[in-house]
C-alpha cells in the first residue's frame, strides 16, 4: 500500500493536522478489510475549495485494461477529516466498491468520460451565459467571489507597467518606420469591461503625455464568450467607442474570430480565463500513464430533496438538468411549467443542482501519449517532458488553456506580447504538494493552470514564457505569465 | 545546369518530423549514440530527396536534415567559436555561443563537413542540387563577441571561414549554392556589411550563387516585418546571381521595388507560404507567377517556396510542392506554347 500525503505544509502549520488523525483511521479500516493492500493507494489532499465536487472519502478504480483489474485509489480530503468518521466513511466506501453498489441512489448525469467533456463545463458555460440571473439571485457580482473581491486585471499599476513596455516597443518600431498604421490589442474574457476601461483610460492618459498619437491608432478588441456580457462591457467603455470592437468567441478558439489578425497583435491580455476552461487530468502512477475519467452525479440525499423541490422524481432530474444546461433557466421555466413556476424557481433549481453536483473519478490507462489529443493538432507527446522523470504525479493538462494559448500566440506580432493573470501551477512538483482543482467558484469551475505545460508548448513555438507572482497586490495566488518571441 | 523555363526548387530545409527532433534531443542527452543518429539522418535525407523528386522539383536539396538548426550546425564547427551557456533542452534550440578567438579557417576539413553532406546528396540523385548555408551576418548575430572591437570584424572573419567551405562545396560538385540571411531583415541598417561579407564568401568560388533574405521562419513565425526596399541599393553590389525572396505570405507589392531598384539578375520567387498549413492550388501558384511575369522576364525567374519547409507536416509540404510544380508547369506551357 502506498500512502501519498500531499498537503505537507499542513503538518507544520499553526494549527497542524497529523498524519495519524488524517490517515490512521483510513489505514486501519483498510487493514480490517479483505482488499489486496498491495494494490491500494491512499491519497490525501487538502481541498481548499469549500464548494467542490468531492466527498471526504472516495474510491477511484484503476483500469489497466485487464479483466481482473481490482486496483484502486482511496482519496481523502484532509480538510474535512474532522467533520466525518473517517474509518466509517472508509468502510462504507470499501463495501460499496466491493458490492458494486457505489452508484445506488445516485442520480447519474452522464457516462464516464474525459473530464473536459463532463457536463460540469456546461454548468460553467451556463454561468457565464446567464450571469445576470445568477448575480440577481445571489445579490452579488461575480468579482466579489474572487479572492480580494475584484479581478486583478483592474489593478492600475499593473496596467501602467504593461503600457510602459508597449509604448517602448512602439517607439522603437516607429523610429525604424516599421510601426503598422493600426495597433491591435486583444483582451480575452472581457467580463464586465472594467479591465478594458482601466486599460483604455490609462492608455489615453499616457498617450497624451507621450505625444506620439498611439491612441488614435489603437484598436482594442474585446472578446468574450457571452454576447450579453459584451453588451455590458461596451457600455462600460462607451467613452472609447471609436477604438473598441467586440467579438463573441469561445476562448479556446480565438482564431475563429480573430484569424485575420495573425502576426498583427501587439498585446493579448488574458485575465482569469485559462483557469476556467475545460481540462482533463493525467496521472503517471507506477510507471504507467492514465487519463482521469470522471462522471457527474447527484448524491442520493441531495437528489431526493432536489426532486421534491421541483415536483419531480429523482429519475426525472437528469432530463431537467440537461434541459437547463441547454436552454437556460428562463426557457426551462417555460419548457417545464409543471416543475418550475417561473425563472426565479429555475435559477434556484440551477443553483441547488450545482451545489450538489459531485464528480466520481477513475483512472484509465493511456495506450500512448501520441494517441491522446491535448488540443487540436497537439498530441499528448507535449506532456512527455513533464512526465519523463518517472515519478508519480497527477496533474491537469489544461486542454482549453493550451488550445487558447497556442491559437493566441499565432496572433502575436513579432514584437507582440501575451500577458496573462491567472491561477497557475509553476512547477510540476507543486502537483505533489497541493490540490489544484477542480473547485467551484460561485457558479463556475476553477482549475489551476498547468504552467510548465504552457511553458513547454510555448517554447516549442519559439516563445519565452515567464512566470512571476502578481506584483501589484500582496497575498494573492495570482501569477503573471508573459509570452514573448524568443531569439 | 540543364533546366526548364521557370525551374522549381526549394529554399533549403525539409519538414522535420517530431520523432526526428526527439531522437536528436535524445542524442544531446546521451540516450542515442552519434552513430545511430547519423544513420537516422542518412535515411531521412535519402527520403527527403526522393520526396522532392516525386513532387517533381527540378532542383533538390538535402533538406538540411542533419542540422539541429540553421545556426549551430555551422557555428559549432567554426574554429574560434565555443559553445557556452546551458545545454540545450531541445535540438532545435539555439546554443549559447561565444567568440573565444577570432574565427579562422580550420587547418583541416575546410568544408566543416558540409562538403560531405553535399557528396552524400550528390550520390543519391541525378537532379541538380541546391545547397544552402546560413550567411556570415546572421551567424554573427547569434554569437556573444567580446573579442572584436568592431562587430563587423566578426562578420568578416566568419565570411572567410565560409569562403573555404564554399570552395570545398564547389569541388564536391555544387550546382547552386545559396547563402541564407534570415536575420538581416531585422537589421536593415547593416545590409552593406552583410553584402560585403557575402562577397567574401562568393568572390573566388565560381558557381551559381543565390542569396536568400526573408523575414524569419523560426518556429514558422516571422521575426521581423517590413519591406525589401531596405536591401537596395547595397544588394546590387552582391556577387550573387539570384535573390530568393518571400512573396507568398507578404504579397508581391515589393516586386516593383526590386525591379525599379535595378536588379537585373534572377529572382527566386516565393509562391508558397511556408507559415500556413493551407495548401495552395496550382491555379493560385500560376497566378502568382503570372503577376511576377508582368515585371520580370521568365528566364530570370526561379520558382520556390517563401522559405524552408521545416515546420510543415511532410504531407502538407509535399502537397504544396506539387501544387507549385503544377502551377509552374501551367505557366511554362503557356509561355512555350
Amino acid at each position: 500500500m502506498l500512502v501519498d500525503f500531499r498537503p505537507h505544509a499542513r503538518l507544520r502549520s499553526r494549527t497542524p493536522v497529523t498524519v495519524g488523525d488524517s490517515v490512521g483511521p483510513v489505514v486501519e479500516a483498510l487493514g480490517a478489510s479483505t482488499v489486496d493492500l498491495s494494490r491500494v493507494r491512499v491519497v490525501c489532499d487538502w481541498v481548499q475549495y469549500r464548494q467542490n465536487f468531492r466527498e471526504p472519502v472516495e474510491i477511484r478504480p484503476v483500469r489497466d485494461g485487464d479483466p481482473g483489474d481490482d486496483a484502486f485509489e482511496l482519496a481523502v480530503d484532509v480538510r474535512r477529516g474532522p467533520e466525518v468518521d473517517l474509518a466509517e466513511a472508509t468502510r462504507t466506501a470499501l463495501a460499496a466498491h466491493a458490492d458494486g453498489t457505489a452508484d445506488d441512489g445516485r442520480v447519474l448525469l452522464e457516462d464516464w468520460g474525459p473530464t473536459r467533456h463532463s457536463c460540469l463545463w456546461d454548468f460553467n458555460a451556463l454561468y457565464w451565459r446567464e450571469l445576470a440571473l445568477w448575480e440577481k439571485a445571489t445579490g452579488r457580482a461575480y468579482e466579489q467571489a474572487l479572492p480580494g473581491g475584484e479581478s486583478d486585471a483592474r489593478n492600475r499599476d499593473g496596467v501602467r507597467a504593461i503600457l510602459a513596455e508597449l509604448f517602448a516597443v512602439w517607439d522603437g518600431l516607429a523610429d525604424r518606420r516599421a510601426l503598422p498604421p493600426e495597433l491591435y490589442v486583444v483582451e480575452l474574457g472581457v467580463g464586465n469591461g472594467h479591465q478594458a476601461r482601466v486599460f483604455l483610460d490609462e492608455f489615453r492618459a499616457l498617450d497624451a503625455r507621450h505625444g506620439r498619437g498611439y491612441y488614435r491608432r489603437l484598436q482594442y478588441l474585446m472578446c468574450d464568450y457571452s454576447a450579453h456580457v459584451l453588451d455590458m462591457a461596451r457600455e462600460t467603455v462607451a467613452e472609447h467607442t471609436e477604438h473598441v470592437s467586440s467579438f463573441v468567441l469561445d476562448a479556446t478558439r480565438p482564431r475563429s474570430a480573430l484569424g485575420f489578425l495573425q502576426f498583427r497583435v501587439f498585446l493579448v491580455y488574458v485575465s482569469n480565463v485559462y483557469d476556467n476552461l475545460p481540462t482533463d487530468e493525467v496521472a503517471h502512477l507506477g510507471g504507467r500513464t492514465y487519463l482521469v475519467e470522471s462522471r457527474a452525479h447527484l448524491p442520493a440525499a441531495d437528489a431526493a430533496e432536489l426532486a421534491r423541490s421541483v415536483r419531480a422524481t429523482p429519475e426525472q432530474l437528469p432530463g431537467l438538468v440537461h434541459k437547463l444546461l441547454r436552454l437556460g433557466p428562463a426557457l426551462l421555466a417555460e419548457a417545464a411549467p409543471g416543475h418550475l413556476d417561473d425563472t426565479d424557481a429555475a435559477v434556484d433549481f440551477w443553483r441547488r443542482t450545482w451545489a450538489a453536483v459531485r464528480l466520481a473519478e477513475r483512472y484509465v490507462g493511456l495506450a500512448g501519449l501520441d494517441l491522446y489529443e491535448l488540443a487540436p493538432a497537439i498530441s499528448g507527446e507535449a506532456l512527455r517532458p513533464l512526465l519523463e522523470s518517472g515519478a508519480d504525479v497527477r496533474m491537469h493538462v489544461s486542454n482549453g488553456a493550451v488550445a487558447s494559448f497556442v491559437e493566441t500566440l499565432a496572433l502575436l506580432h513579432p514584437y507582440g506580447k501575451l500577458v496573462c493573470h491567472d491561477l497557475v501551477v509553476t512547477a510540476v512538483s507543486a502537483y505533489r504538494e497541493g490540490f489544484r482543482g477542480p473547485g467551484k467558484y460561485d457558479g463556475s469551475v476553477v482549475n489551476w493552470v498547468n504552467g510548465p505545460l504552457l511553458a513547454h508548448v510555448g517554447r516549442r513555438r519559439g516563445f519565452d514564457i515567464a512566470y512571476a507572482p502578481f506584483a501589484h497586490r500582496s497575498g494573492t495566488n495570482i501569477v503573471t505569465m508573459t509570452a514573448q518571441v524568443r531569439d | 545546369m540543364d533546366l526548364p523555363l521557370l525551374p522549381t526548387t526549394v529554399v533549403g530545409s525539409w519538414p522535420v518530423p517530431e520523432w526526428l527532433e526527439r531522437i536528436e534531443t535524445d542524442h544531446l542527452r546521451r540516450r542515442v549514440s552519434g552513430t545511430q543518429l547519423a544513420e537516422v539522418h542518412d535515411w531521412a535525407v535519402t527520403a527527403a530527396i526522393k520526396d522532392q523528386e516525386l513532387a517533381g522539383l527540378d532542383i533538390v536539396s538535402d533538406g538540411e536534415l542533419r542540422r539541429d538548426n540553421d545556426v549551430d550546425y555551422l557555428l559549432a564547427r567554426i574554429p574560434g567559436i565555443e559553445l557556452a551557456g546551458p545545454a540545450k533542452d531541445f535540438a532545435y534550440d539555439y546554443h549559447g555561443t561565444r567568440v573565444r578567438r577570432s574565427p579562422s579557417p580550420p587547418a583541416t576539413d575546410p568544408g566543416l563537413g558540409l562538403d560531405a553532406d553535399l557528396a552524400f546528396t550528390r550520390a543519391r540523385t541525378d537532379r541538380p542540387i541546391k545547397f544552402s548555408f546560413t550567411g556570415p551576418f546572421s551567424l554573427s548575430r547569434r554569437v556573444v563577441d567580446d573579442v572584436h572591437a568592431d562587430p563587423a570584424d566578426l562578420v568578416r572573419a566568419i565570411a572567410h571561414v565560409l569562403a573555404g567551405v564554399a570552395a570545398t562545396l564547389r569541388d564536391a560538385g555544387a550546382d547552386l549554392l545559396q547563402i541564407d540571411e534570415p536575420f538581416l531583415a531585422g537589421h536593415p541598417e547593416q545590409v552593406g556589411l552583410a553584402v560585403d561579407a557575402v562577397n567574401i564568401v562568393t568572390r573566388d568560388v565560381d558557381v551559381p550563387w543565390a542569396l536568400h533574405v526573408c523575414y524569419g521562419n523560426r518556429y514558422a513565425r516571422p521575426l521581423w516585418e517590413g519591406h525589401y526596399d531596405f536591401l537596395f541599393p547595397a544588394v546590387l553590389d552582391a556577387h550573387v546571381d539570384q535573390l530568393v525572396l518571400e512573396f507568398a505570405r507578404k504579397g508581391d507589392e515589393d516586386l516593383p521595388v526590386i525591379e525599379r531598384s535595378g536588379w537585373d539578375r534572377a529572382i527566386g520567387l516565393g509562391v508558397v507560404d511556408v507559415k500556413s498549413p493551407v495548401v495552395e492550388t496550382p491555379e493560385l501558384v500560376s497566378t502568382r507567377i503570372e503577376r511576377a511575369l508582368d515585371l520580370v522576364p521568365p528566364e530570370r525567374l526561379m520558382i520556390n517556396p517563401d522559405c524552408g519547409l521545416r515546420h510543415l507536416p511532410t504531407a502538407v509540404a509535399v502537397a504544396k510542392l506539387r501544387a507549385m510544380v503544377d502551377g509552374a508547369a501551367k505557366v511554362r506551357a503557356r509561355l512555350i506554347g
